[in-house]
């Protein structure tokens, strides 16, 4: 197994933070696993799993994965903050920015645009995941359960999570029992 | 101080159930931050939220851009930490044991569970957000659009995001 150094992971994490837009997983994978050979494509999708599996911001959880396992604790801490001094740094930028021209109407405009994209990129995100959902589709029930209860009934995040989850790990069993 | 302390706190508190990442947080962050604490206003929100969408990096600049909002450079600082700490913790004691457990049956469940918990969670964000920061007909027109690119075809994100840009520079979002 090929190892890297916490500085190495810095670094390498620096440049997935820094490149891509709309979501930085992608960049993740060319990097890991087509660039720098460090990961194998199999060893990726099964952390890459994990880190989807666990709450909180998956591309921090694939820095702690991916450090901790080649440096451990001090792996992991590096390969984070690889991830998100360089991003931070550069929004604060823009927030500097942001409050010197947000009066100007084109700069408005430009943000409204790119909401606009922003809010599509998110759905087709949850659309793309949605397709492989059709091989067991009673699982999609769990998918409704879940945009009622957030949507309409407008219920947190908390809750949504707690109210779906018990139909999901049983609709769930049966998928793993059947495919 | 004490806003710090609250900032870091609720946060800390939503990298826990932040299941399918920060991207199906963001309707109960909104919520949040702007009726709950308000710590920010609707309009500030959605153009932060682009501006997280327009800047290379992780999608969970958001969080940061309202820590920057609330208290500036440290603010910005606490509330990353506070989204990440929680999970990175979970996970850096999850991923050896969901890696080495020898009982496949419950890994793919647990997976497939997870699974479609997030794409529920996801979409509904999606639904949610675009309610709040599309005002207009054609805002939703280029929503709609750029998902049936993104579904489709093989398009770069970006140049969705130079074409919102252009469009709404023109005026017509």
């Amino acid at each position: 197994m090929k190892t890297l150094t916490p500085a190495e992971l810095f670094i390498s994490f620096s440049k997935i933070g820094m490149s891509g837009f709309g979501g930085v997983l992608p960049w993740a994978r060319r990097t890991l696993v087509e660039r720098d050979k460090v990961l194998s494509s199999e060893e990726f999708s099964a952390i890459l799993g994990i880190c989807q599996i666990v709450p909180g911001p998956n591309i921090v959880n694939l820095a702690v994965c991916v450090g901790s396992r080649f440096a451990g604790a001090k792996g992991a801490l590096a390969a984070v903050l690889g991830l998100t001094l360089g991003p931070i740094c550069i929004v604060m930028l823009l927030a500097i920015l942001y409050t010197h021209y947000s009066y100007l109407d084109s700069v408005q405009g430009v943000l409204r645009g790119i909401s606009a994209v922003g809010v599509g990129l998110i759905a087709s995100t949850g659309i793309k995941m949605l397709r492989d959902e059709f091989r067991f589709p009673a699982m999609l029930l769990v998918v409704l359960v879940t945009v009622i209860a957030a949507s309409y009934y407008q219920l947190g995040l908390g809750w949504v999570v707690l109210i779906a989850s018990p139909l999901a790990w049983i609709l769930a069993q049966k998928k793993a029992r059947k495919i | 101080m004490s806003i710090l302390l609250s900032l870091f706190l609720k946060l800390s508190a939503f990298s826990l159930i932040a299941f399918g990442g920060v991207n199906a947080l963001l309707p109960s962050l909104l919520n949040l931050s702007v009726y709950q604490e308000h710590w920010i206003d609707l309009q500030t929100f959605a153009d932060y939220f682009a501006i997280a969408q327009a800047a290379p990096g992780p999608n969970f600049m958001t969080v940061t851009l309202i820590g920057w909002h609330v208290y500036g450079a440290l603010g910005a600082v606490i509330a990353t930490i506070a989204i990440a700490w929680p999970s990175s913790i979970l996970v850096y004691h999850l991923q050896r044991l969901i890696l080495g457990m020898r009982d496949a049956h419950k890994k793919k469940s647990i997976q497939y569970a997870a699974a479609a918990l997030a794409i529920g969670l996801v979409l509904s964000s999606a639904w949610q957000i675009a309610l709040q920061i599309n005002h207009s007909y054609a805002a939703y027109g280029l929503t709609l659009f750029t998902i049936g690119i993104t579904v489709f075809t093989r398009w770069h994100p970006l140049y969705l995001i130079g074409l919102g840009a252009i469009l709404g520079a023109l005026g017509l979002i």
